[in-house]
């Protein structure tokens, strides 16, 4: 080895590296061995004039504007759906009445002006509803203009309980819970939610109003359950309960000497129980059912006859179905065939089962990746939008476009940034759901104001 | 290849710092040493080489105020040597204070004065608007070290330094200012003196230092906290206890190998110029007491506060009890400098308890001599002590990370609450790079230093272009995991 001054030493190595780095950067240097590809390397990258690059994510816009210009020939919606923020009514276009908007407005009109008592929403997600979150916001502002009071479907246990805003929730933990993950026994009925509860001996679970204004008392409350008898006690008064079919409620009103609802499950005969909906008399009521990390496809899994039964203990006027988060899993990937045709079945199926209901799409949220440093919009986005809003359209239900309602292209790196969502770019925080209720809220007031009834 | 992208690339750009992981700096440093070669042979050449890009340095990273460094410079260098040459006691005074009321008004001007009309709003109801201030890069470190020069000469531990460019070169030299170490004058301006000579042992070290820190920064800190940690700390409530409290692990992980990953590069850049800055952490998670985990975590500054806080307070002189209140003070004072927040200051007061607690264990356990009897018993202690103060550190940590109190609480409630440990297979499926740099991580936290020592010997011993071959590869890896797809959060069912 050289003795002496080695000063020269980290120059040189400094150097070396970088030129070799360079020498690399100039040639196509994408390295793959066993099936596995390097990304690419470029440190000279700071130098390139920007020359333009072949996103996927341009190539769905093109391909956006195209089928746009066919449709538009047939349809009498001129808005671009890419772009528009407000709720496109595709039930319209097709004559069809109940499956877009119309039902819904109607029924809302019949609620202001008094020739209805109750109206109510499914409001159908994953992650980004969970714990209440944007349905919270909704229901609060559609109860404060239309009336209504209560919290709606809250399940028996929940992973969020404790996240949860709207209602106090808390439960024992000997609960079995069968859902859509872990394959339940033959004949267990998975409720609308996506899940079905059973009591060991012993259980119990308890709701307690909280402080906010439509939300402070219970007054009518439901408890869904499967077939067959047993007995509850419920706020220490012995009731039994005898399910003949596979969804069945019992309705009452709320002790008003009583604050918090306890139920406690003697359970000599294990049966199905699926939650309590909390409701006022007359007014309009939202369910929040979020099942975290589905894609929507999950809903083909209940059985005809729970949808059948839930519609005569639990009418719906409006179905919505806001998915998308766990269809984007890879940002890059921009195919969803995978995920398109199991889930229009699903919509085709809802929507026989559900003939008169009004249907809403609400289209993927915006969800940011990081490419080169920086967070954009994934290119998977626009072509799952794409996807969600060409099923709408061709099964004639409405479709609200949440991404352009964001403020589109990198609108969730802006929510980010203002502390409106999380940083893992895809879920919203408390304040942005309560933006993204707030702007569904003024979507379907607009349709409201417009319906001409 | 453009003009603009050049120029764009050399101007300010306030979203992309100069860090050391960035392909700027390898432009800028290969210039640097070019320019430093140059200069090698003239000790005059060499500080003006350094400082001119050591400012042009803090020019890419915070704009205009590069002028606040200098001016800095200038009234600490001119104060200090008015306080050595003048011989009245109260005129020293007098100009001590001045220097100190600069800096730390400075200091508390830009980092502080958001916060305090946060205060004054809070208690008075009042509803002052916040200044729109940019918190000047670095000026947290070299405002201490401005501090401990003067205090220092003050004290007629050192002399001042006759010219002015060496101050400012101490004070600019740019492998700190991003994220110290707080270097002492009294260390740092022998060595302009000496002429620019490298032993292998020089290259070696620095070698390792870089790429040990590159690694702990790049391929630990930044992937585990992008695919995990933020995840868990950006809303507790969505994660079991189990995430929650591996979230915690993960970020003590995160936060030690971001701060001592980039404090060694900066060592090392340091020691390949000819420059021996004093090493900022050393395992802070073998500590089996608060007392000596202070010992080696940000060694510079605890160090710096004993020195110009804990002392100057009192420190243990004035009775035992005024020895906890000033620990206490210079832990609170401590946490308050890393951020203008509640939480910073709560942070820095849990610590402050527990060095105090942990000054009464010891006395305590002085006189009951059976507790360590024995080899085996004495190694339980010194178990039990790293596991109990490594769960301590982390529960500070929670505080330090979250940015409200509210979330701190959440993800507390739920570990205790919402605990759910059978969850644990799931949750390491579901991020597996994740754990396994994890397990990496604590791994290598925990090996004897004489591995390090090895892998340290075996840079030394390369020739040039050995040495070349190795950063390539270890860049070109740095580049794939940084350029891997962040991970979307698993929300588990259960």
């Amino acid at each position: 080895m050289p003795s002496g001054n080695k000063h020269p030493y980290p120059f040189k190595i400094v150097l070396g590296t970088l030129l070799s780095l360079a020498a690399i950067s100039l040639v196509n240097n994408t390295v793959s061995f066993g099936g596995y590809t390097l990304r690419p390397l470029d440190i000279l990258a700071d130098f390139r004039t920007g020359a333009p690059v072949e996103d996927s994510a341009l190539v769905a816009e093109a391909a956006l504007a195209d089928s746009l210009k066919a449709d538009s020939l047939a349809a009498p919606i001129h808005k671009d759906f890419a772009t528009y923020t407000g709720i496109l009514d595709y039930g319209f276009n097709a004559g069809n009445e109940g499956a877009g908007m119309q039902h819904f407005m109607h029924a809302l009109k019949e609620l202001k002006t008094g020739r209805r008592k109750k109206v109510r929403i499914a409001y159908f997600g994953d992650s980004m509803i969970e714990g209440d979150l944007i349905t919270a916001d909704l229901r609060d502002s559609l109860q404060a203009y239309f009336g209504g009071e209560g919290v709606g479907f809250v399940p028996a246990t929940s992973v969020v309980s404790g996240f949860r805003t709207t209602i106090t929730h808390s439960f024992s933990p000997n609960w079995t819970d069968y859902h859509f993950r872990n394959n339940p026994p033959a004949g267990t009925e998975l409720g609308p939610s996506g899940h079905a509860f059973v009591p060991a001996p012993e259980s119990w679970v308890r709701y307690q109003p909280v402080k906010h204004h439509r939300l402070d008392q219970f007054e009518e409350v439901s408890l869904l359950y499967g077939k067959g008898r047993r007995n509850i006690i419920v706020n220490n008064k012995t009731l039994e309960l005898k399910g003949k079919g596979k969804i069945n409620a019992y309705s009452f009103m709320s002790d008003s000497t009583q604050r918090s609802l306890t139920l406690k499950f003697l359970n000599e005969n294990p049966a199905l129980f699926y939650g309590v909906c909390f409701e006022s008399p007359s007014g309009i009521f939202l369910d929040n059912y979020s099942f975290r990390g589905i894609s929507g496809i999950e809903l083909g899994k209940l059985s005809r006859t729970m949808w059948d039964e839930l519609q005569d203990v639990r009418p719906y006027d409006l179905i919505v179905l806001h998915y998308g988060a766990n269809v984007l899993f890879w940002p890059e990937n921009t195919k969803f065939d995978w995920y398109e045709k199991p889930m229009v079945k699903v919509v085709d199926s809802l929507r026989r089962y559900f003939p008169q209901t009004s249907f809403l799409i609400v289209g993927t949220a915006d969800k940011a990746y990081k490419k080169k440093g920086k967070y954009v919009t994934a290119p998977g986005v626009k072509a799952l939008m794409k996807v969600q809003h060409k099923f709408a359209e061709s099964r004639s239900i409405a479709y609200w476009n949440l991404f352009s309602a964001m403020g589109g292209e990198g609108a969730m790196t802006r929510w980010v940034d203002t502390a409106m969502a999380n940083r893992d770019y895809t879920h919203f925080n408390f304040r942005g759901a309560s933006k993204v209720g707030a702007l569904l809220y003024k979507a379907i007031m607009d349709e409201y104001q417009q319906a001409d009834m | 290849m453009s003009f603009e992208n050049l120029t764009s690339l050399l101007l300010y750009n306030r979203e992309e710092l100069p860090l050391f992981n960035s392909a700027f700096f390898l432009y800028f440093f290969t210039a640097f040493l070019f320019c430093y070669q140059l200069a090698r042979k003239n000790e005059r050449a060499r500080v003006w080489v350094f400082t001119l890009f050591s400012l042009y340095f803090f020019y890419k990273a915070c704009n205009e105020y590069v002028l606040l460094v200098i001016l800095s410079a200038v009234v600490d260098f001119y104060i200090s040597n008015r306080i050595h040459t003048e011989e009245r006691n109260t005129v020293r005074k007098r100009l001590l204070w001045f220097s100190v009321a600069i800096n730390v008004g400075m200091l508390c001007y830009f980092k502080y004065t958001n916060f305090f009309i946060q205060v004054i709003n809070d208690v008075t109801a009042g509803n002052i608007s916040p200044l729109n201030l940019v918190l000047p890069i670095g000026i947290s470190f070299y405002t201490f070290e401005n501090l401990s020069y003067t205090v220092d000469v003050y004290r007629r531990e050192i002399k001042p330094v006759d010219k002015f460019m060496d101050y400012l070169f101490f004070l600019s030299f740019f492998p700190k200012l991003m994220m110290g170490p707080i270097v002492r004058a009294a260390d740092f301006i022998p060595q302009i003196r000496k002429p620019y000579v490298l032993e292998m042992e020089d290259v070696g070290k620095g070698m390792f230092l870089i790429i040990s820190g590159l690694f702990k920064k790049v391929v630990l800190s930044d992937f585990i906290n992008q695919n995990f940690v933020q995840y868990i700390f950006d809303d507790p409530g969505r994660y079991s206890g189990i995430e929650c409290l591996f979230g915690v692990y993960a970020y003590a992980l995160v936060i030690y190998c971001d701060f001592s990953g980039y404090s060694d590069m900066a060592i090392g850049i340091a020691r390949w110029l000819g420059f021996r800055l004093p090493a900022n952490f050393d395992k802070p998670y073998r500590s089996s007491s608060i007392t000596e985990f202070w010992r080696r975590w940000h060694i510079s500054l605890s160090s710096w506060l004993k020195d110009y806080i804990y002392i100057p307070l009192g420190g243990n002189r004035k009775g035992t009890l005024r020895q906890y209140v000033n620990l206490m003070l210079t832990m609170l004072i401590g946490g308050f400098w890393h951020g203008a927040s509640w939480n910073f200051i709560c942070w820095g007061g849990v610590h402050g308890g527990a060095l105090g607690i942990d000054k009464l264990w010891v006395q305590w356990q002085k006189t009951r001599g059976w507790m360590r009897e024995t080899p085996l018993r004495a190694r339980l202690w010194k178990a039990g002590g790293v596991l109990f103060t490594f769960h301590l550190v982390c529960f500070c940590w929670i505080f330090f990370r979250m940015e409200h109190f509210s979330g701190a609480w959440t993800l507390l409630g739920q570990i205790t609450g919402e605990f759910r440990g059978h969850l644990l297979p799931q949750l390491l499926s579901a991020y597996p790079q994740v754990f396994i740099l994890m397990a990496a991580g604590y791994f290598l936290h925990f090996l004897p230093p004489v591995a390090e020592k090895k892998l340290e010997l075996g840079l030394q011993r390369m020739p040039v272009w050995a040495s070349v071959a190795v950063m390539v590869t270890f860049i070109w890896f740095l580049n794939e995991v940084k350029t891997l797809e962040p991970m979307i959060p698993i929300y588990l069912q259960f």
